[in-house]
């Protein structure tokens, strides 16, 4: 076992190091691309389209630059935040594979251990799907025309959703209370806060923030009750 | 959309530029194996259990990632290989890259991908996408270490309050998730649309396919890593059996 401050010389400052360089250097290089169509072909959106277009873009998702990464911290911690907001599909993909990893090793939520086994599980996740991505780039179009129409559609249609149940149905056997809570707010506010006038509740990110800070706070009674 | 735009798309410099982005995700993903296990030892935690971490994510993401492919291929298409390719290995998931592709063009006045997409609105789509993914990106380079702090406070370094924090954040997020398809299950139910139910029926699969995988695996324990992809299967198979 070591102490916190050494496993914050060890673990956290290195990490942080690589975090901010990996996720800062290619934020600046996604420039490029539009850079280079504006040299070599001259396009480049009028002054007007562009501020229309940001705006109508920060309108719809302004809200999750901020609230994404501060609700998914709890889960996916320091390095995973890092990771997962660089290489993307979050919730259908590293955030299942981190808790999968986490089970099979068997390690303790929150312990260092358990930050290094979610650590190497969403790596493990990045290789496999830059992968999957890069065959896609590559022969993606001959590929998918082997697979069978049905099985196509229930892929695109379906795996989203069942994941989402898988990763609901790991944690309910841990914590059966809290997932009550956890379900229970967010279709609280889908159903009834309509009903009675309060609508606006019904925003995407009211809700996120509603339904991870909601269940951690039920999460905060049970427990000082002895109940968890 | 024109052929010309579409060559620009697909230009080589677009590509090695992605190429260039790709390569440093995956170099991210090697310097933190390399802290993990240097970490391990210095705690004295074992190095099979860090393969066997290892080796459960880069598992587990198969399933997932199919869905990703096939996503992908159908973006392709519209905004061209390269871009498509870098926006979904980097924060990028599909809905959101092609919401502001199609806000991009839309703002220009120009149906996203029709025969009048032309290379003014090839740019604005993609500029909109840029300045999308910037928002989480920055948040996520500058911001992150004080997220750390705000836990540790929180925390209190009460290691099972700790863990609770952590399973009621899962637990409210992916419930959040999850309601989003029962509403969605439920509306398509009542307006008797075809295939209506099966968001809610691939949900309620999943639950039970993980439930049931997660029971069997404490007997049979190389199980464990398939869980989540056979899970995914079982909802799957679920909602296009029901629907």
């Amino acid at each position: 076992m070591v102490s916190h401050d050494e496993f914050e010389n060890i673990w956290k400052k290195p990490a942080v190091k690589i975090g901010f360089i990996t996720v800062i250097i290619p934020t600046l290089m996604c420039f490029l691309p539009n850079i280079y169509l504006y040299l070599r072909y001259g396009a480049f959106p009028p002054v007007s389209v562009a501020l229309k277009s940001w705006g109508m873009i920060a309108a719809i998702f302004g809200a999750f630059y901020v609230v994404e990464p501060v609700s998914y911290y709890p889960i996916l911690g320091l390095t995973g935040t890092y990771i997962s907001f660089l290489s993307g599909n979050i919730g259908n993909l590293r955030v299942p594979c981190s808790a999968v990893a986490q089970e099979v090793v068997g390690v303790e939520a929150g312990s260092p251990e358990a930050e290094i086994v979610s650590t190497l599980g969403l790596t493990g996740s990045v290789v496999t799907n830059l992968f999957f991505t890069t065959l896609a780039a590559i022969a993606g179009t001959a590929l998918l025309a082997v697979f069978p129409e049905p099985i196509a559609i229930a892929f695109k249609q379906y795996t989203v959703a069942a994941i989402f149940g898988a990763v609901f149905g790991q944690f309910t056997l841990k914590y059966p209370k809290l997932a009550v809570a956890g379900i229970a707010i967010p279709l609280l506010i889908y159903i009834v806060a309509p009903k009675i006038g309060l609508g606006f509740l019904t925003q995407t990110w009211i809700v996120i923030v509603a339904s991870v800070f909601g269940t951690i706070a039920v999460g905060r009674l049970l427990y000082k009750k002895g109940l968890l | 959309m024109p052929e010309a735009v579409l060559r620009a798309a697909n230009d080589w410099v677009v590509w090695a530029i992605a190429i260039a982005i790709v390569v440093i995700v995956l170099i991210q993903s090697l310097l933190y194996i390399r802290l993990s296990f240097s970490t391990a030892e210095r705690i004295g935690f074992p190095k099979e259990k860090c393969v066997q971490g290892l080796r459960a994510g880069a598992i587990s993401a198969i399933g997932p990632s199919i869905a990703v492919f096939i996503v992908m291929v159908g973006m392709m298409s519209v905004v061209g290989g390269p871009i498509t390719w870098l926006r979904l290995s980097i924060i990028g998931a599909a809905p959101t890259e092609l919401t502001a592709a199609t806000v991009g063009a839309e703002a220009l006045g120009v149906k996203f991908g029709s025969a009048d997409y032309d290379i003014q609105a090839l740019a604005t789509s993609w500029w909109t996408m840029t300045i999308n993914g910037t928002g989480w990106l920055l948040v996520t380079a500058l911001f992150t270490h004080k997220l750390e702090d705000l836990r540790e406070k929180i925390g209190g370094g009460d290691a099972k309050w700790l863990a609770i924090v952590s399973g009621g954040a899962m637990l409210g997020c992916f419930g959040f998730l999850n309601s989003r398809n029962i509403m969605a299950g439920f509306k398509g139910l009542q307006a008797g649309t075809a295939g209506g139910g099966g968001p809610l029926y691939a949900a309620i699969g999943g639950l039970l396919g993980m439930v049931l995988m997660l029971t069997l695996a404490k007997k049979l324990t190389w199980l464990r890593e398939y869980t989540l992809g056979i899970a995914m299967l079982i909802g799957m198979a679920v909602a296009v059996i029901l629907v």
